[in-house]
């Protein structure tokens, strides 16, 4: 309905004009002594009432802030009974498929079969490599589980395995390398980092298998949170929350705002500064607007870094520290009210 | 015949599984360091990938070293250079990875002065592609011009050579 229609005397000319059927007379809007009879305020001449000038409007400042999240490098370890699943059923197989043909993939009298054949010889005869010795066949066909606390099943001794079994062990002449002229494979980097070992918060590649997120705070005193600034006008949250990264955290970082809607908003009242002592310093910091603004409602947008690094130097909004943090230690370093404002929106893993 | 029965059978009957066959486990290492485990028919216990999405431009869009390597297996492409000039050339950056330019200088024997004046050539011809272009196209075209000598060409140098 349009505003011109609103209202009991705009009733009036919406019905004459919407339908012609009604008579003048319908169309005229009841008039109060007779349609409430009843009403004690019927009789008595109405007076629009004053709006009341003491009631306070409460004025947020709006801002726009990213969650900024390294997604995991790594897929996750896999669980005790996951490996012990895995190694049932490799050995499973061992029962159920087809037998390996060697001749299939080794030529005979080839170095390559005498390469495969001393290598099976040191398994006992199983052609796969991380199953530990197991016989499908035989009389201890029936003998396929592990010991309590073997290390058959865990993925470091099946890459164990696997290295030392792609070490060459027939030269090209079809002679025996021995021990001291073998070359070593080079092992693979560990899923643990330095930046893990050494615990430094700030590197990119510490907790690979999880996702981290930036957090940054102002001064020794001041609480951690996710970058966020103020949102002009003339900006969209996307724009702004953008524009606060690259004015914050440098633009060394190849990072991707996802979409334009926002995840999570946290809403923080600002504390009534007491009349005889002097404001706290956190917050009159906000420019001298505390007398305008009641609180500030944060609208947080998610965004992913590719590549690059944060970059404090110079930035307008008095960051001095940044850390990248995973699940469990973003909720302990955050605020308690902060942190149950976003903890629905951060990653499982 | 004798009607069909529905009565069960209580001892172990044959029962035809797929024939499936035997599976590794293998470790694949691509070009960039990083490992998983897969399950395949290949002996092989490691494997080692020197081009996959690691180190490839289209899947690393941020990488600038990728951008300028241009792939010249076999020498095909420095063949063709030879025989038909830089003037079909896409870009100033390729090649450059290829050290096709300093392996010419080289092979023409002088120093660095050699190589800069290559590379100014490769500039100014790259400057104005157009103009290399319609030069090979126009009949006013000879050979030797820009680099080599068109296949008509040394098909009639062959011939004359033949003659001889």
């Amino acid at each position: 309905m349009s505003a011109a229609s609103r209202g009991g005397n705009g009733a009036v000319s919406a019905l004459l004009r919407n339908s012609r059927r009604v008579c003048s007379h319908c169309a005229r809007p009841p008039t109060s002594s007779l349609a409430r009879p009843y009403s004690e305020a019927a009789t008595t001449p109405k007076t629009t009432p004053t709006p009341p000038e003491d009631i306070p409007s409460t004025r947020y400042r709006i801002k726009a802030g990213l969650i900024l999240s390294r997604p995991p490098l790594l897929t996750r370890a896999p669980t005790p009974f996951e490996s012990a699943f895995y190694l049932y059923q490799k050995r499973l197989n061992e029962r159920l498929a087809a037998p390996f043909r060697a001749p299939l993939y080794f030529p005979t009298d080839t170095a390559r079969a005498l390469d495969w054949r001393l290598k099976q010889r040191e398994r006992h005869g199983v052609a796969a490599k991380d199953i530990g010795r197991y016989n499908p066949r035989g009389r201890v066909a029936w003998n396929d589980e592990v010991l309590v606390g073997s290390a058959t099943s865990t993925p470091e001794y099946v890459v164990e395995r696997l290295l030392a079994d792609a070490e060459v062990r027939v030269s090209e002449d079809g002679e025996e390398i021995s021990a001291e002229e073998r070359v070593p494979v080079e092992r693979p980097v560990g899923r643990r980092s330095r930046a893990d070992e050494e615990g430094d918060v700030r590197r990119l590649d510490r907790r690979m298998e999880e996702t981290v997120y930036l957090v940054v705070r102002k001064g020794e005193e001041g609480e951690w949170g996710f970058p966020a600034g103020d949102v002009t006008t003339s900006e969209a949250l996307h724009e702004t929350a953008k524009r606060t990264l690259a004015e914050s955290a440098g633009v060394n970082m190849n990072a991707w705002i996802v979409g334009r809607v926002p995840i999570a908003h946290h809403v923080a009242e600002f504390e009534d500064a007491p009349e005889t002592g002097p404001a706290p310093a956190a917050k009159a910091a906000d420019a001298g607007d505390e007398s305008r603004f009641d609180g500030e409602k944060i609208f947080f947008l998610k965004g992913r870094i590719m590549a690059g690094q944060v970059d404090l130097t110079g930035n307008k909004y008095g960051y001095t520290d940044f850390k990248w943090v995973n699940k469990d230690e973003l909720r302990q370093t955050l605020p308690y009210e902060y942190w149950r404002s976003v903890r629905n929106m951060v990653e499982l893993r | 015949p004798p009607p069909l029965t529905t009565t069960q059978v209580r001892h172990a009957t044959f029962v035809p599984r797929p024939r499936r066959p035997y599976t590794f486990t293998q470790l694949v290492q691509l070009s960039d360091g990083s490992t998983f485990t897969v399950r395949t028919t290949m002996p092989t216990a490691l494997l080692r990938s020197s081009r996959d999405s690691r180190n490839h431009v289209l899947w690393q869009p941020s990488d600038r070293s990728l951008r300028n390597v241009e792939a010249d297996e076999a020498g095909k492409l420095a063949a063709f250079r030879g025989r038909f000039g830089r003037g079909w050339d896409m870009d100033a950056g390729a090649g450059g990875g290829d050290g096709a330019a300093a392996a010419a200088a080289a092979a023409e024997g002088e120093g660095g002065g050699e190589v800069k004046k290559t590379d100014e050539a490769v500039a100014a011809a790259d400057a104005d592609p157009f103009d290399s272009l319609t030069d090979l196209i126009s009949s006013q075209y000879k050979g030797g011009q820009l680099g080599g000598l068109t296949a008509k060409e040394e098909q009639q140098k062959e011939a004359h050579k033949k003659k001889k």
